[in-house]
Order: C-alpha cells, then structure tokens, then sequence
C-alpha cells in the first residue's frame, strides 16, 4: 500500500482487469500462428458452439462464487434437468420445458435455503447435492435418453443466427440479462456487498439469507437451461451429460478475474473466462500437442491467470 | 541489589492522531506483583505489547533482568523471560492442557515426531503444580471453564521459566475481564500464588482487585504515567481522581438539552435480559435526546446496543418504538422500522471495504435509489454527491474505495448511509469516536449533536467518560449487566469521578 506507486490504483486495475481478456488474444494470435486456418470464421463458429454449454454452467456459478460461495452441483443439476427433458418434451412439450426449468429453480433455492438456515457452508451442501442429483438422474435413466419427439422445442438451439451459433448466442443473451440484473438491481448490490464483507452487510440491514438463496434459485435456473443447450446437441438426455463440465466451469469465472473470495468479479469477466479456458482445450488439440499434456497446459493456464489477475490488496486472508 | 526485572526507560509509543504512551518509566522488582490502572485508552495495553515485543516503541528502552530488549522483537523478548496472558485468550481449544502449555516447546517430549504423551503430561503436571491446580493435563482445553483456562495460561507463561533458567516477567492485560465473581476470586489466588516464582505486571479495569493483589500499583493517564503508590497505603478515591487527570472537559463544548426531554418515548427498553451480559436493563429515549451508556468493556453497554438494533436477540424483556413493542428478528427489522446503526468495529462491521464510497453509503437504503426494479445510478450519485458535501467527506471521488478513506472520512460515510434516506428514528452509536484524530473526532462530535437537535434519539456508547459527557443529556450507568446509576445533565452536570465510581 505504501510507497510511490508508478501507476494510479484506478489505472492499475484496470490493467488488472483487462489482463484475461490479453491472454485470450494472445492465446488465439498463439495458435493461429502454428494453424492459420484457426482463426476462420468457420473454426471460430465451432469453438462458439462448443463453448455454450461451459458458458452456460460458469453462468450459473458466477453469482455464487460473487457471493463467497460455491455451487459443486449445478453440473449435476444440468445432467438430471436433461433427463427430465428427454422424458418430459414428448409427452408434454413446451410445458414440460418450463417444468423442468422450475424443478431445477426450485433445486438451486432448496439448496441455498439449507446452506443459510442450517449454517453448512456452500461447499459441503452443493457437495452432498452433486452425490444427491446424479443418483436420482441415474436412477431415472441408466443411460443416454434420446427424445423422440418434441425436440424442436430445444432443437433450434442447435443451429445458427447470423453465421454464430444460437446456442452461443442463446448464453451471451443469458450473461448479458443476468450482467444487467447484476448492476442496475439491488440484488446486484446486495450480492458483491456480501461477497465483500458479509458481517458490515448484514448490520447495514441487508437481508443475507434472502439473497444467498435467491441466488442459488438463479443458479439452479441457469443449470437448467444449460441443459437445454445439451439435449439440442446430442438429441437426448444423458443422466452425466454435464459431469465433465463442472470443473471447467469453476476454471472459467476464476481465470476471468472473478476472486474465489467473493465480491470482486462479473459475468463479463466470466465470457471472456469461457473463451480462454475454450480456446485452450480445443487450440492444443488443433496445434497438433498429445492431448496427454492438455492438462498440463490448462493447470499452468489456471494458475498463471488467477495470479496475474488476482487483486491481492483487496483480500484479507487467502484460503 | 539485584537488578530490578523490569525497567521502562522513557518509553513512547504515537499512533495517528494519539500519542499512546507519553516517556513513559516505571520500574518491577524481582517477586513483585505490580498493578497498572488507568482509564480505557489510558495506554495500559500499549506498554504490556511494547513490553512484550509486539510493537515497537517510537523512544525510549525496555530492559529485563538488567538487559536492553531490542524494540518490537517478540521472540527475544520471551526468550528473555517476558511471557504475556492476553485478554482475548490465546489458548487452542480444541487440544490438551499439556499441548496448550508446551506449544512450541515441546522439546524432547515429541520423539521421532511423535508425542510422548506420558512425558508431556509429566512435563504439563509441574507447571500446573507451581500453581497448585488440580486441572488434569489430558483435558481437553474446551471443556475447561473460563476461570480454568486462565490458571492453564497461566501455567503456560510460567513454563517459560524452565526455558529460559530463569525467573519469568508474566504480563497479565486485564485476565479477570471475561469472568464472573467466583472465578475472579480463583484466579486471584493463582495471581498470589506467582509471587514465590515470578514477576508480575497486572492490568485490570477493577480497583479493588488491583489492590488486592498488587505490591505497588502505577496509575496511567492519557499515556503517562502519573502516579506510583504503595498497594496496602492507597486510597481508592485517591487513586480513582489521578485515574482521571485533568478531563479534559474543556475540550468539547458542553451544550445539552436544557430541560428534561418529554412527550411519548421514542424508544423504551423495558427489563431487557440478554443472558448474564445485560440484566433488567430500562430506560426511556426520546426524539432529540442523546442517551449515553457508560462502564467499562464487558458491563453491558455494547450488548445493550446490539440488542437495540436485533442484532442480538434478548432473552428477555421488550423494545418499545414509538409506542408499539417490537420484536425484531435481525439488523434488517431494525432498519426497516428506523433504526440506524454505526458499529464499534468500523472496518469489519461499518464499511465494506472492497466497494465504493457511493455504494457503501446506498447499501442500508438502495430502495430510495430505486425506481420500479432498477436502481437509477444517476439519482445515486447526485444523492451521494450531495451528501459528501453536506458531511464534508474528503473523497478524491464518488467511485473511490472507502477503504482508502482515512477513519474520519469512511465514519463520515458511514453516518451518512443512516441519513440518505428518510430520517431515522433512533441512531445507535457505539464508539463512533473510536480511531479518529482529534480533528475527526471534533467533526464528528458536531454532526452527532446537530444528529439529535434534528430530532433523532441517539443511543451513545463512547470511548471516555469525557467525550460522553461532552454530548449526553442522559448518562446510564452500567455493570456487570446492570444499571447502576443514572445522570440527567439538565439538573446538572455530572462530574467524571461519580460516574466512574458506578462503573468499577
């Protein structure tokens, strides 16, 4: 803090701000070097099409993580709802749509009314309903579900607008209402203030439980329509549809700049997140690197983006 | 003679805006135990941490057992002896007494890294016997009373003595405040028992027990040392005025309501239980009057305050607004009925340090900003622009961190998030002086009487007896959970000596 410093805090973080959004572009200029074609709009529209559904899931857990929370069970949560909807589409069409759309709400707000009344930390609750909702999607369905009829309801997801894929375009839309929902409503507030110092917001009379589980409710909604996005892509449900998108998920809100800490972030850091943690998984296949070291280079990624965009002033402790 | 074990050598200590210990000497023999009183703030618990390396001093020398400490090196000031008990206890609760008294020395008591439990134990025993406590080393510290926690921090600084060779400086900052009667007397005994093995420098906010069980006794003030007496010749009233110094009454300008506040109460407190921490506690607060609540830390007061604005629950007892008893379930009922709220603790509890000083000041009242679901950002800002002038705040802008704000200008911010918004009926102030420079201080002590005049009744709790009556119309008297007297300055103003005499 002390000590003249050769740039204005103001300036300073918004350096900081912008740093995910350089290694983005340094990582596309990076791999359209090796592979020019990679930066055709018809390798673009695919990397798009294949982000929207981590778009989607980091959505979901990017009020959470602003909260000084985590949700481990939205991936389980998208898994189950794509379930449901390979079951619910052709017997009930665009009703059994929104059926599904409230049982995955009413999933997220059960969930975070138990983290606020019983005092378990998010961890642990969201943790126990990862176990909780992948049993019951398997339970319902021991595997791939495919929808007879009624996919169109979800099916137009699949194709494009304007040359870029609906089902991108359909999770922009989502970041963007929920990016607007966050800075023009008190809920916005009322979230980083609690990310920022639960105890200060609570005695300025912020009702904490109420938005803690409000926003879970919000979690679980965008858990849902992620699997929308899912069913449309493989034409069925999938009881670990989205298992393996939970941890990239997690990756893309914090490589965005969103601190784990809470508070400090936003949905448009998480877009540009999505786009990095994309870009790499698909770049290091297309540059021609074993797939054996993706994980090496997505670990080194992690690390190296948190650190650079982590605004350490603002932090306490570090847990 | 041998050398004394403790000598303060001219020690000064400033922090921003207060000088915390002022040349500051005095001497402990070897064997003695020696009482340390003063008011809150008085700098008592400033000298104990210079003493014990945990800040360094701005002047002056501390020299133990005849040697020079280096300033602000805790590990060389326990390696010469110097062991403090602090307030807040530094006990882990969750393991043994044994572990407790040998952490970090455990020496040859851990084998191959494993616990020789039989040896620690044994180890653990001989200090607990120095004080003749039957607490069993195995116990687990957490099941342990409060009273017993403190013989086992106790034991703690005296196994500094096998250590070092030597006959240890034991510290103790005020380790009956935590504690009731019959407890105090225990610990007490254990203070006694240290005579025969160390030395001992002991705070505490209760004379009586000072006297008890000191040799000598120093009196502080304002960060010096006025006064040294002879425990057994010392008169209580004496040592009370010498407490006190010269209030600097002078200081603020007295102006309080001239006569008694009337009409329906804006607040009654009726028989408000809260545990053992405030007992029976009643008073009436009306529109304009400002209602101070004096005692020392643990009388009650602050817990008085919190359950005033539901942030602590009363176990007993109603709240009164306006006529109407209420029952709030948290901070967020107090509000919505009108009642504002500025904690003790400004930088965890008053502002949230990561946002800005327009978003911090909007978070207690954003429905005022709000027009149908949306927040209207520009009414926002010419609302906080406008209140950074009226309060004067000094903020390079509306957007800039509180955090970076100095104490006066974020309290200031933090007064101003009650008043956006339509006025409130009732304003809990609890230390709101605490931290700021004389001139904050002075700002803020205008804005809180021009607070009241406007018609708001405020609950004060303060740092010193002056600055309260400086700005109360009421004075309660509190502790150990009760009223034990109570003031009006319109009859005439009380004097700091009477008012003290209620709280010890």
């Amino acid at each position: 803090m002390a000590g003249p410093a050769f740039l204005s805090p103001r300036l300073r973080a918004t350096l900081v701000g912008l740093a995910p959004v350089a290694v983005l572009i340094v990582l596309l200029l990076g791999i359209g070097l090796f592979v020019p074609s990679f930066l055709s709009s018809y390798s673009l529209g695919v990397l798009m099409g294949e982000s929207s559904p981590i778009l989607l899931l980091a959505i979901a857990q990017t009020p959470v993580i602003m909260l000084g929370g985590i949700d481990l069970s939205v991936a389980a949560v998208t898994s189950l709802a794509s379930v449901l909807l390979a079951y619910l589409l052709p017997s009930l069409g665009v009703p059994g749509l929104l059926v599904v759309l409230v049982i995955t709400t009413l999933i997220g707000a059960a969930q975070g009314y138990i983290h606020v009344v019983a005092q378990l930390p998010s961890f642990v609750v969201t943790l126990a309903g990862m176990g909780l909702w992948s049993g019951v999607a398997l339970s319902l369905a021991h595997a791939t579900v495919p929808v007879n009829q009624g996919y169109a309801i979800v099916g137009w997801l699949q194709g494009t607008t304007l040359g870029i894929p609906t089902g991108f375009l359909f999770g922009v839309a989502g970041a963007l209402a929920l990016w607007a929902c966050l800075r023009w409503t008190r809920l916005g507030r009322y979230v980083r203030a609690i990310g920022f110092g639960e105890i200060a917001a609570t005695l300025s009379g912020v009702r904490v439980g109420r938005v803690k589980i409000l926003v879970f409710a919000l979690s679980g909604f965008f858990a849902g329509l992620t699997a929308m996005v899912l069913v449309a892509r493989t034409y069925s449900g999938d009881p670990s549809a989205a298992s393996s998108l939970l941890l990239p998920s997690i990756a893309a809100v914090v490589v965005g700049g969103t601190a784990i800490t809470g508070g400090f972030g936003g949905l448009e850091r998480t877009l540009v997140g999505v786009m990095i943690i994309t870009v790499l998984r698909v770049g290091i296949a297309i540059v021609g690197i074993d797939p054996g070291y993706e994980p090496l280079a997505y670990g080194v990624v992690v690390v190296g983006a948190v650190a650079l965009t982590i605004d350490r002033s603002r932090l306490l402790v570090i847990k | 003679m041998s050398a004394p074990a403790l000598s303060v050598e001219g020690v000064s200590k400033a922090y921003p805006g207060v000088q915390a210990l002022d040349e500051v000497s005095l001497v402990v023999r070897p064997r003695e135990v020696v009482g340390l009183v003063g008011e809150n703030g008085s700098g008592k618990s400033t000298l104990l941490k210079v003493t014990a390396g945990l800040v360094k001093q701005d002047a002056g020398v501390i020299r133990v057992h005849g040697k020079a400490l280096p300033a602000g090196n805790f590990s060389a000031a326990a390696r010469a002896g110097v062991a403090m008990v602090f307030q807040e206890q530094s006990l882990l609760l969750n393991v043994t007494v044994a572990e407790n008294i040998l952490l970090g020395c455990e020496g040859d008591c851990v084998r191959y890294g494993f616990y020789d439990w039989k040896r620690l134990a044994g180890k653990a025993r001989e200090q607990l016997d120095k004080l003749g406590s039957t607490i069993a080393p195995d116990a687990i510290v957490g099941s342990l009373s409060f009273a017993q926690r403190q013989v086992v921090e106790l034991a703690k600084a005296l196994a500094i003595e096998d250590r070092i060779g030597g006959e240890p400086l034991i510290l103790l900052d005020e380790p009956t405040s935590v504690l009731d009667a019959g407890e105090i007397d225990k610990v007490l005994v254990q203070i006694e028992r240290l005579r025969g093995r160390a030395s001992v420098v002991f705070v505490s906010h209760r004379l009586e027990e000072v006297l008890r069980v000191a040799d000598r006794v120093y009196v502080m003030t304002n960060g010096r040392c006025v006064a040294e007496r002879a425990a057994k010749d010392a008169d209580p009233a004496e040592l009370q005025h010498l407490m006190l110094g010269q209030q600097l009454t002078q200081q603020y300008q007295r102006e309080t309501l001239a006569s008694p506040p009337s009409g329906v109460a804006r607040l009654s407190v009726r028989g408000l239980h809260c545990g053992d921490r405030c007992r029976g506690v009643s008073f009436e607060l009306h529109a304009g009057e400002i209602l101070g609540l004096a005692g020392v830390e643990g009388s009650g007061r602050e817990v008085v305050c919190r359950a005033v604005y539901g942030a602590v629950a009363p176990t007993a007892g109603e709240l009164v607004l306006e006529g109407k008893t209420v029952r709030l379930a948290g901070p967020a009922d107090a509000v919505a009925r009108g009642i504002g709220y500025v904690p003790a603790e400004r930088r965890i509890e008053g502002i949230v340090p990561g946002m800005s000083v327009r978003q911090n000041m909007t978070l207690a009242h954003l429905q005022t900003v709000e027009r149908g679901w949306m927040l209207d950002l520009r009414r926002e800002l010419r609302l906080v622009s406008d209140w950074i002038g009226r309060l004067r705040v000094r903020t390079p802008s509306t957007e800039s961190l509180i955090g970076q704000l100095s104490g006066g200008n974020q309290q200031k911010v933090v007064l101003a998030k009650w008043l956006i918004a339509e006025q409130p009926r009732v304003l809990v102030l609890d230390h709101p002086l605490r931290g700021l420079d004389i001139g904050a201080k002075a700002e803020i002590f205008a804005r809180i009487r021009e607070l009241a005049r406007s018609g708001i009744g405020v609950l004060l709790v303060a740092d010193t007896l002056e600055e309260l009556i400086a700005l109360s119309d009421t004075i309660l008297v509190m502790r150990d959970g009760e009223v034990t007297a109570r003031f009006a300055a319109h009859e005439r103003t009380p004097q700091p000596i009477e008012i003290l005499e209620h709280m010890m």
